[in-house]
């Protein structure tokens, strides 16, 4: 089986080096040329700024295409992983091309908010390139061989091992168990937040809370039950654990989607203002 | 006995954190099975109680768990059924296991659905919507009716509502009272969004329609065309007429719309420079007018024909002469404007001398407070915004030093700068008033002049020979102005037409040397006059004093920057509309014409010139 080859690698880095010369093309020509002084000053107006408009147009929906080839199995126009390589490089050459299109003028109108929104799309693609590079490592070593429902069912089985040592003991550490299996829900859940950790996206462990409660509780035991809080302790802490790799798998997963959930809406945004743009320029021309 | 409850050690285990650890005891005796509380509450049948004998068909409500009675099998004293009527929430895995399966809550289709129609709506339809709607209603068979019957009732075009909407879609408007409420809603709407259409602040004279984006682009799809334009700008004159256009490139240019070099949308300048399109014509002008009459020209810095002059002769003052400046003078750069006129000796360092020994008009005067110092300003005052200097005006500027004082141990009264007849007639009124005996202040009769004396009673006799005196001193007079001292000579050409006449050759004095030339004395204003106007060595009126394009080009370079010089292209001095025509019609009319292509071209400096 040949060795995985990532989408930026891909054919020894071809669609880096088309996207490398468009860039340089379009700098090239928009240092050299210059406008009629008529027009005083590059714009999108120059037959340059058309070219250039033109060649960003017909890319953006070239490259919002993908999600047809994608999804077109008996298509043998290139590979999906082609396509999705010069996606990805040549998105990022519009960052290039758009800007010099427009001649870095910016104002509070239609045009500039379709440059924003491919920006926007530009930059969140960035992103979804970053997480399928970071997280799909950082997915495997948290499984370490497990699957998500193999750990779940793990979970289970703790939660109700739990369950059942605690009815030895009184009964608050039964209420005690019976919330920390709450918790471990929340716990997991709280991994599909997209917020970042270091702004308080992971919340507090509420789960690892009850399990230290267990412990300063159960100073209060004598005889057989302190033996059966020792276990109790033992199996929570797995089950802490265990949760807190739940919740990294979830987080990961959100990071490789949630991206999308920008993306693509915005590139139909963009799309329609797109159309705006092209059609007011000739509208009242 | 039984004990029933959660810990391991009850025969009867209920294992649910609910029920206690041990919550109730069965025992045995006479009666039967006897279940009472010890832990946690009962409910027997529904009731709360403390101990019950069981009977078959009892129900027992222990925390979660239902107890059912049963009829015990032979030999067995107690059958139960145990049943968990209200089980414990799932383990956690499960509860996560079971959310997962629910799948996302959000669709990406969705949104993107709801983002493509939304801002297609927002930033497509609606600021379209109104030009739709009324091109809908101009489509529509009442209006198509109106519009066939204007255009069969008048065969020469007069503009009909429905034939000047029907030009004009984008800024068609229905009457008022034929707009609905949600039209003009509509409307309002569109009106804002359209304003997202714009892409750059309008220049400033252009603002006051900011709002109406169809009163220039006119028709969809269509570039902004010249009637735009010529609904304020009509007097605009083409840069050639059309007429004079010839060849092809001569009809690519009459083509040329005003949007190719005026564009807006760009703050606040709208005239623009623009060199190389200048060139394009003017490199080989006659290619475009086969009867053009300028030079070829590229650019200023090189290849630039020298100035030509506008002079024109007092003899014949509606013919313009253009003279090209050359090395040596022309022969006909002269003007012949009839006024006799010294620079040298106005302009001497040491003074002039001033006769009442008066302050002049610029106020210099030497220290011996004798001779007044003249410089360029005491005569030349800046006019048209300082393009031209103001016609001097010998009451203004000369007839302080220059006195037309007619008898001055008389009185200090001076003739008027006018006509002979004019001057022939005040004198006479003057002597006539002294014969008469009514002396003015300020007057010292002379001596020689004979007088009514007071108290005299005048007959008709008397009154002849008084005038006929008076007369007489008039003529006398008139004779020692003319002739004797020459007071008019000084300056004129004088010609005796009679024995008491004489005519005074009328003066003209160019006042505009370069019509076509955009210039401002302001902008020059830290230069010194004479170094372009070198007049100090000047003893003759016909003497020419303007610049020849080297002095301009002491400082001004073409349009390619050079450090050090001001960069300069045909605009910097040279105006486009109406260029041909203004030069057209001054070598015909003279400086009055060649003033009004001035002025249409200093308005249009203005937009240059602001900020």
């Amino acid at each position: 089986m040949p060795q995985h080859q990532s989408i930026l690698e891909f054919k020894r880095g071809r669609y880096f080096k088309l996207a490398l010369l468009v860039c340089t093309a379009s700098v090239a020509a928009y240092a050299w040329h210059e406008p009629s002084t008529s027009q005083l000053k590059p714009y999108g107006g120059t037959w340059l700024g058309y070219t250039l408009g033109t060649i960003a147009a017909l890319l953006i929906v070239w490259l919002m295409l993908l999600g047809v080839r994608k999804r077109s199995y008996s298509s043998t126009i290139g590979s999906v992983q082609g396509w999705t390589s010069a996606h990805v490089f040549l998105g990022a050459s519009l960052i290039v091309i758009a800007t010099l299109h427009c001649a870095f003028e910016f104002g509070w109108n239609i045009h500039t908010l379709a440059y924003a929104l491919m920006m926007l799309v530009v930059g969140s693609g960035m992103f979804g390139v970053f997480s399928y590079m970071l997280y799909p490592a950082r997915i495997t070593n948290n499984l370490a061989g497990e699957t998500l429902d193999s750990l779940l069912f793990k979970m289970s089985e703790l939660d109700r091992k739990c369950r059942r040592i605690a009815l030895e003991l009184p009964d608050e550490f039964n209420a005690l168990v019976m919330k920390a299996s709450g918790d471990a829900v929340r716990h997991a859940d709280s991994g599909k937040s997209l917020r970042p950790e270091w702004l308080g996206g992971r919340g507090r462990n509420r789960l690892g809370e009850a399990r230290d409660a267990l412990l300063v509780m159960g100073t209060s035991l004598s005889g057989a039950q302190v033996k059966a809080n020792e276990q109790l302790v033992s199996e929570m802490t797995r089950l802490v654990s265990m949760t807190e790799r739940v919740r990294l798998e979830f987080r990961y997963r959100a990071l490789l989607k949630g991206w999308l959930f920008l993306h693509v809406p915005m590139s139909f945004a963009l799309l329609a203002a797109l159309t705006a743009h092209v059609i007011s320029v000739f509208y009242l021309w | 006995m039984l004990r029933v409850g959660r810990a391991l050690e009850c025969e009867l285990q209920l294992p649910d954190p609910r029920v206690a650890r041990e919550h109730a005891l069965i025992t045995f005796n006479a009666q039967g099975a006897l279940m009472a509380a010890s832990g946690g509450p009962l409910k027997i049948n529904g009731q709360s109680a403390s101990q019950v004998v069981l009977s078959v068909g009892d129900r027992i409500d222990i925390g979660p768990y239902r107890i059912d009675v049963e009829a015990a099998p032979a030999g067995l004293p107690l059958a139960l059924a145990v049943t968990l009527d209200a089980p414990l929430q799932p383990p956690c895995g499960e509860r996560i296991r079971s959310a997962e399966s629910r799948g996302p809550r959000h669709s990406r289709r969705r949104l993107s659905y709801i983002a493509l129609l939304g801002l297609l709506l927002l930033c497509l339809l609606v600021p379209v919507a109104p030009d739709l709607l009324s091109q809908a209603r101009q489509a529509s068979p009442a209006a198509l009716a109106v519009a066939a019957a204007a255009t069969v009732n008048s065969s020469v075009s007069v503009p009909t509502a429905a034939a000047a909407a029907a030009a004009s879609a984008i800024t068609a408007y229905p009457h008022i009272d034929t707009v609905s409420l949600e039209e003009a809603t509509l409307r309002g709407a569109a009106g804002n969004l359209l304003q997202a259409w714009n892409p750059g602040p309008l220049s400033q004279g252009h603002q006051i329609f900011a709002s109406d984006c169809g009163a220039c682009h006119q028709t969809p799809f269509v570039q902004v065309r010249d009637e735009a334009c010529k609904t304020c700008h009509k007097d605009t004159l083409d840069h050639v007429p059309i007429s004079h256009l010839t060849g092809p490139a001569g009809h690519e240019f009459a083509d040329t719309r005003c949007a190719e070099c005026h564009r807006d949308h760009k703050g606040t300048h709208l005239v623009v420079r623009s060199q190389e399109q200048c060139a394009d014509c003017h490199r080989d002008v006659k290619q475009v007018a086969a009867q053009a009459t300028s030079d070829n020209v590229v650019d200023f810095h090189s290849g630039h024909p020298a100035f030509r002059i506008s002079l024109s002769d007092a003899a014949t003052p509606n013919v313009v002469r253009r003279v090209r400046q050359a090395t040596p003078m022309p022969a006909d750069m002269v003007e012949r404007s009839r006024l006799k006129f010294n620079h040298q000796v106005h302009l001497d360092p040491n003074g002039v001398r001033d006769p009442d020994g008066k302050r002049n008009p610029a106020g210099m005067q030497d220290a011996q407070g004798q001779r007044t110092v003249l410089d360029c300003q005491s005569c030349h005052v800046p006019a048209d915004g300082g393009r031209l200097m103001a016609p001097v005006k010998m009451e203004q500027h000369c007839q302080s030093c220059h006195s037309l004082a007619f008898e001055p141990s008389v009185t200090s009264r001076q003739v008027v700068h006018g006509e002979d007849a004019q001057i022939a007639t005040m004198l006479r009124e003057f002597y006539a008033r002294l014969v008469l005996g009514d002396v003015p202040e300020g007057v010292h009769p002379p001596a020689d002049l004979p007088r009514l004396r007071p108290g005299a009673v005048l007959t008709s006799e008397d009154r002849s020979r008084a005038l006929a005196i008076a007369d007489r001193k008039a003529k006398q007079v008139l004779h020692e102005l003319f002739d004797t001292r020459q007071v008019c000579s000084t300056c004129h050409e004088v010609s005796r037409t009679g024995e008491y006449s004489w005519s005074v050759a009328s003066v003209k004095m160019s006042s505009s040397w370069m019509p076509q030339a955009q210039f401002s004395h302001a902008a020059h204003d830290s230069e010194p006059c004479a170094k372009c106007h070198d007049v100090a060595r000047s003893k003759d009126s016909k003497d020419v004093a303007m610049p020849a394009i080297e002095t301009c080009r002491e400082c001004h370079v073409g349009a390619q920057p050079v450090a050090g010089k001001v960069t300069s292209d045909c605009a910097t001095c040279h105006g486009y509309h109406g260029a041909v025509k203004a030069a057209a019609k001054g070598l015909v009319a003279g400086a009055a014409s060649a003033q009004s292509a001035a002025r249409v071209a200093h308005a249009h400096q203005s937009f240059k010139e602001s900020p």
